[in-house]
């Protein structure tokens, strides 16, 4: 997305403004129209106002009735009243409208970041991402709802009320049309000088946040590391350059609203003289310079809201324009969503637990940073090969032990696999049993049909603030409560869950606190035993686990991979026993691909050495 | 649990008194930007008010007015000049003030918080703490600002008065009655307005709070296909936010039209009471327009101190928020004077120089005992005894209860009951005390920030070159950093995500290593690691790290062979203490432990 040319990014905002505008508000329409003649009903009473009081000056100086006098000072309290009936009635529709565009808003930005790649989560920090959905969109709440409506409300007062003045007199008007003309013009050409400040101050705003969430989680390894004044540092170090920028985006804006200011003062005082003129040459009556020094007063209130919205509006621009790089952030990982062929997806359908797997001639990198390896590396060599040439197949139900150092590419060989990431050369099949003839290239399946069939246990369990159930299901309503209670029995947590006092309804920590680590990840095992997938993938996923409560699972664990293609990366040799393939992984090559058996008896094997190894750990 | 709800229910300070202890922290700050919006709201307006008034007196004659109409009209404009400079300063004062205030309230609470037992440091999540620290400073900031724009409006007010009460005592009364009913309005809406706030406030941090979590685990719900769903999930939360702040929204916008109902009402009235005095010549065109133009204001007045008044209510709220997350300390922290760094030298990194002290000779525990509050698990009457230079292991099963001894040990979580004895003293502030140099920590899964790898380890530590190169050896991470195309320079990523997991723990064992502490403390440091790099990791350990006395959670053998004790826990308390050797023959759950790997092989 950094790396986008500037004017397709530029381009793409222009065209999206609008388009993002008629996206969220067409479905509301009925309120949008009841909303836009609320306001206006609502601008048409102000309009009045000083009508009445004009009238009732002329009234007193040309010694009028009581009564006359009383009627007005009645008419003139209705008047107010509607006016704050509508003004309530409109402000309500006003957020409901806001509120139910950005709501949308939220959800769709949170399903698009959610469909980015790992590239882009990897630069993107939670904290963030907080203030993207949710700090960026508050913004563009009055942009949705009061915005538009008021602005061009408020064009129409303005366009009203000159209107009014020709009929009052046609040179007060033609000053004061002037002096709006001059004031506009002045608008648009300014609008949006202070754009870039108000984007940079809420990137600032954006990493003071991150920073904030980051520690919060982090407090553990802060404190007992020493940590605190260097974070402190830090905090105020993100908090000077927060203070600076908004100053200059302030004072950016105000520079704009104070023109705005300075031409209506003149404009007012330049038709209080001509009203003065005119009335002292007998040409028009007290109430109507009265009338005249009103609306010029009356036309400072919407230019003056026109300004402040614009201000807001430079605010909304800059989220705006952020909400609009985030959507047209392109994942590099592209869904196919549906399958060209019918036959493939009928295929897929058919997809079962025995599932059989091949890598050919699979290569990759990461290349997270596109613009700092622009910079940098003048050898267009990719740098950091993470995988080179894998080739392997796994028949349907067959296990796979895969060794190696950390950093060897093991877990980025399973990101692979789940397309966090796609290769830069070769392919990877999955093709459904029996016939390996249909083998199908990952890339054609749609993104969360591959999803389903592969599921993985990993030593990392992310746990939301969320009901027990929620965090195993993954918000699944489909799946029932007997079946979650009767996985977690066979994992042996019925202790655990017997301990909650909500049952399934328990609220978990944030993060998982008041989890042992082990329990953790007992609880991804439930995770995975709930999805039921074709192929499962074992991430060192016992890793965190004493070898009783090991031995426990292990029956568990044979359930799970009975009858599925099931990849177990390990550090630990005894874990991959099950397995009937091993391969072993060095920097990325294979170094080592066979039957297990075969590999165990024959000396000269790295996996015979391995093993060997593992041993003496035990007889040391 | 039961303790937090405790401590929020314990009386604070009133919201004035925070109110007053912001205002006096920094007099000059509050005093010019206050000034300026007198200035502003109280004398430049006045102005206009006297230059109207003129300009509709001399066009009537009703009145003897001594400047022509082109000056009148120039003051007109020289008063606008002036307060557009005005505004121009205010921006700056405005800035200066909020962000005083916020950094202050900010800094306090952060800095509780990372004083506070750090395994349980924030109440809810993350996300719902950074909501906190952002809204709702804002919030009492905000109010304090716009309390100057109430004291600038104030100043108008008095001065009105006099004016209005020279002209005409009766119309003037009926003025400021709506002043008075306004502010009995807002007095009586006071607990409905802190309840829909709250309820809002609430739902949006339950917003930010998921958002946060969901990209926190962005990789598993990937992989879980678990996109939509999550979405339909946030789809809830935003409608209950949605309602919580429409009914918010409702409600105020009522009560600012009840305000406004009230001044127009009354500015019927003096329509109504004027006409006859007009009629007989005692009140000029120009006194009405001065009188229109002062009720305009009163109007604006009488909302603003109405909103106040109710705001003020809200800011209640803020504070309970914000004292939340000071979780028991006293509620006046959050305003404790320190300073706020706004503008040039950065706060200095402190780290303790080494002493006598520090060094480790024993650290006796005596009855330590942690019960989580929701569950009742944990550990209990936990005795240990640790020498200069051991190294000892404890070891159980899952849920047995280690973590939690080290982090009740360390201060991370909060002592329940129980001694710890550093060369024979008494520790009361576990937390504050066992930092560097007496003791370093790796926890069961680190955390690493997204700054450079450097940055990670050190945390601004001073040391030299050699110490660093030393430190990264002993936690083998020196192959690793070679490969790097930065090394040390690489920007690890969010929460360390760019590096592989047995790299992170290796990261933190570094970030432990390097401050050379007599006391290590670490929590499963090998679990992510292949046999040979922890066979590596160990072998240095015990070579690099022979003066440091270690405390060690594995079930890894190398760990459990080498210990001079183990520590052997089931369900929360000590089955057994020993050697290796001595345990494996005597007990079953040693055995049970260390055989249950092989029984699979």
């Amino acid at each position: 997305m950094e790396a986008m040319p500037k004017e397709r990014v530029e381009k793409l905002q222009a065209l999206s403004t609008k388009q993002l505008l008629i996206k969220y508000l067409s479905p509301q329409k009925g309120r949008v129209i009841l909303l836009a003649l609320f306001i206006f009903i609502n601008l048409g009473l102000q309009l009045l106002t000083p009508q009445i009081i004009g009238q009732f000056i002329d009234s007193v100086t040309q010694k009028e009735t009581l009564s006359k006098l009383v009627r007005l000072g009645v008419l003139f309290v209705g008047v107010a009243f509607l006016q704050q009936i509508f003004a309530i009635i409109s402000a309500y529709f006003t957020q409901n409208v806001g509120w139910s565009a950005t709501n949308a808003l939220r959800e769709d930005l949170t399903q698009h970041a959610l469909n980015l790649d790992m590239r882009f989560h990897k630069t993107h920090p939670p904290g963030e991402m907080i203030s993207r959905i949710d700090s960026d969109i508050n913004t563009l709440n009055d942009f949705f709802s009061q915005f538009l409506l008021q602005l061009v409300g408020n064009i129409l007062l303005v366009a009203a009320i000159l209107i009014i003045l020709f009929f009052e007199d046609w040179r007060i008007g033609l000053v004061l049309t002037g002096f709006s003309v001059i004031a506009m013009l002045f608008l648009t050409r300014f609008r949006n000088i202070a754009v870039p400040h108000w984007e940079a101050e809420r990137k600032a705003e954006a990493d003071f946040y991150s920073f904030l969430e980051e520690r919060l989680a982090g407090t553990a390894d802060i404190r007992a590391n020493g940590g605190r004044s260097y974070t402190i540092r830090r905090f105020f170090g993100l908090i000077q350059s927060m203070f600076k920028r908004s100053v200059k985006a302030a004072f950016m804006v105000n520079i704009l609203i104070n023109s705005m200011f300075l031409i209506f003062a003149v404009g007012n005082a330049v038709s209080l003289g001509v009203g003065g003129a005119l009335y002292f040459n007998g040409i028009i009556t007290i109430g109507t310079v009265y009338i005249v020094f009103q609306y010029s007063r009356l036309l400072e209130r919407p230019l003056d809201q026109i300004s402040r919205q614009l201000s807001n509006v430079q605010k909304s621009l800059a989220s705006l324009k952020r909400v609009i790089n985030l959507l047209s952030t392109e994942s590099k990982i592209v869904d196919p969503h549906q399958l060209r062929e019918k036959s493939l997806s009928d295929g897929l359908t058919a997809l079962g637990q025995e599932v059989s797997l091949c890598f050919d001639h699979v290569s990759f990198y990461y290349d997270d940073q596109p613009e700092q390896a622009l910079v940098e590396n003048s050898s267009p060599e990719p740098v950091g090969q993470v995988l080179t040439d894998i080739n392997f197949s796994l028949a349907p139900g067959e296990i796979l032990g895969l060794l190696g150092r950390t950093g060897s590419g093991k877990t980025t060989l399973t990101r692979l696999l789940f397309r966090l990431y796609d290769p830069q050369a070769g392919t990877i099949y999955i093709s459904p049993h029996p016939s390996q003839s249909q083998a199908v290239d990952i890339r054609q399946i749609p993104l969360s049909t591959l999803r389903s069939k592969v599921g993985i246990v990993t030593q990392n369990i992310e746990l939301f603030h969320a009901s027990v159930r929620d965090n195993l299901t993954f918000f699944d309503s489909s799946i029932n409560d007997s079946r979650i209670l009767e996985v977690l029995h066979g994992l042996g947590l019925s202790h655990w869950f017997n301990s909650m006092k909500n049952g399934l309804d328990s609220d978990l920590e944030s993060g998982g606190g008041g989890l042992s680590a082990g329990e953790a990840q007992l609880l991804a095992f439930a995770r995975i035993f709930l999805k039921d997938p074709g192929i499962v993938i074992l991430d060192e996923a016992s890793s965190r686990l004493d070898p009783a409560t090991e031995h426990l699972i292990e029956k568990a664990v044979d359930r799970l991979i009975k009858g599925r293609t099931a990849l177990i990366i390990a550090h630990r040799l005894t874990t991959v026993q099950r397995a009937d393939k091993i391969m072993i992984l060095e920097s990325g090559h294979i170094e080592e691909f066979g039957d297990r058996q075969a590999l165990t008896l024959n000396p000269d094997s790295r996996f015979n050495q391995l093993l060997r190894t593992g041993l003496d750990e035990v007889l040391a | 649990m039961k303790e937090m709800k405790n401590t929020t229910k314990k009386e604070r300070p009133s919201t004035w008194w925070y109110i007053w202890q912001l205002t006096k922290y920094k007099p000059w700050v509050y005093g010019t930007f206050g000034l300026m919006e007198i200035l502003i709201f109280g004398v430049f307006p006045q102005l206009s008010g006297f230059v109207i008034q003129g300009i509709f007196n001399r066009l009537t004659g009703e009145a003897a007015v001594s400047l022509n109409l082109t000056t009148l009209a120039i003051l007109l404009v020289a008063v606008a000049v002036g307060r557009g400079i005005a505004f121009f300063t205010d921006v700056w004062l405005y800035f200066n003030f909020q962000y005083t205030v916020t950094a202050l309230l900010r800094v306090n609470i952060f800095d509780t918080i990372l004083r506070r037992p750090g395994a349980k440091a924030v109440p809810e999540s993350p996300g719902d703490a950074v909501s906190r620290f952002r809204d709702d400073a804002q919030e009492i900031a905000w109010f304090m600002s716009e309390m100057l724009i109430v004291l600038g409006f104030g100043v108008f007010a008095v001065v009105a008065l006099i004016v209005m009460l020279r002209i005409n005592v009766r119309i003037t009364l009926i003025v400021f009655i709506p002043l008075v009913i306004v502010i009995f309005i807002a007095n009586f809406a006071n607990n409905k307005i802190t309840e829909y706030r709250q309820a809002s406030r609430n739902a949006t941090s339950k917003v930010t709070d998921f958002v946060g979590e969901l990209f926190g685990a962005v990789q598993a719900v990937k992989v879980a296909g678990a996109e939509e769903r999550s979405v339909d999930h946030l789809k809830a939360l935003n409608v209950t936010r949605r309602k919580a702040t429409l009914k918010d929204v409702l409600f105020s916008q009522v009560l600012n039209s009840a305000f406004h109902n009230t001044s127009n009402l009354f500015t019927g009235l003096i329509l109504l009471s004027v006409g006859s005095v007009m009629q007989a010549g005692d009140f000029t065109v120009g006194d009405l327009a001065l009188f229109v133009y002062y009720l305009s204001w009163v109007t604006d007045f009488s909302a603003i101190i109405g909103d106040k008044i109710a705001w003020f209510k809200r800011l209640g709220v803020s504070i309970d928020r914000m004292i939340y997350l000071l979780q028991g300390t006293p509620a006046r922290k959050l305003v404790e004077y320190a300073p706020v760094y706004l503008r040039g030298d950065l706060p200095e990194v402190a780290y303790p120089k080494k002493t006598e002290g520090d060094q480790l000779e024993t650290l006796e525990v005596h009855n330590l005992t942690y019960r989580f509050p929701d569950t009742g698990r944990g550990i209990e009457n936990i005795d240990l005894h640790l020498t200069k230079g051991t190294f000892t292991v404890i070891t159980g099963r899952v849920g047995s209860g280690k973590s939690t001894l080290l982090q009740a040990l360390l201060g991370l979580l909060p002592l329940q009951s129980g001694g710890i004895y550093w060369n024979g003293k008494r520790v009361e502030e576990p937390g504050e005390f066992f930092v560097p140099p007496r003791s370093a920590y790796t926890s069961q899964v680190p955390l690493l920030f997204s700054e450079s790898l450097k940055d990670n380890i050190l945390m601004g530590y001073p040391v030299d070159e050699a110490a660093m190169e030393a430190a990264v050896h002993a936690a083998v991470l020196d192959d690793d950093i070679a490969e790097m195309s930065k090394g040390l320079a690489t920007v690890v990523g969010p929460k360390g995500v760019k590096l592989s997991g047995g790299q992170r723990q290796r990261a933190a064992a570094a970030r432990m290593f390097v401050r050379q502490a007599s006391l290590l403390v670490f929590d499963d440091i090998s679990s992510a690691l292949d046999v040979e790099t922890e066979q590596a990791l160990w072998k240095r350990i015990f070579t690099t790290q022979k003066d440091a006395t270690c405390l060690v959670v594995s079930h890894r053998k190398p760990a459990l062979q080498r210990a001079d004790q183990i520590i052997l826990l089931k369900d929360g308390q000590i089955e057994a203490v020993g050697r290796l050797s001595d345990l494996l023959q005597n007990n079953k759950e040693m055995q049970r432990l260390w055989h249950g790997e092989e029984k699979v092989s």
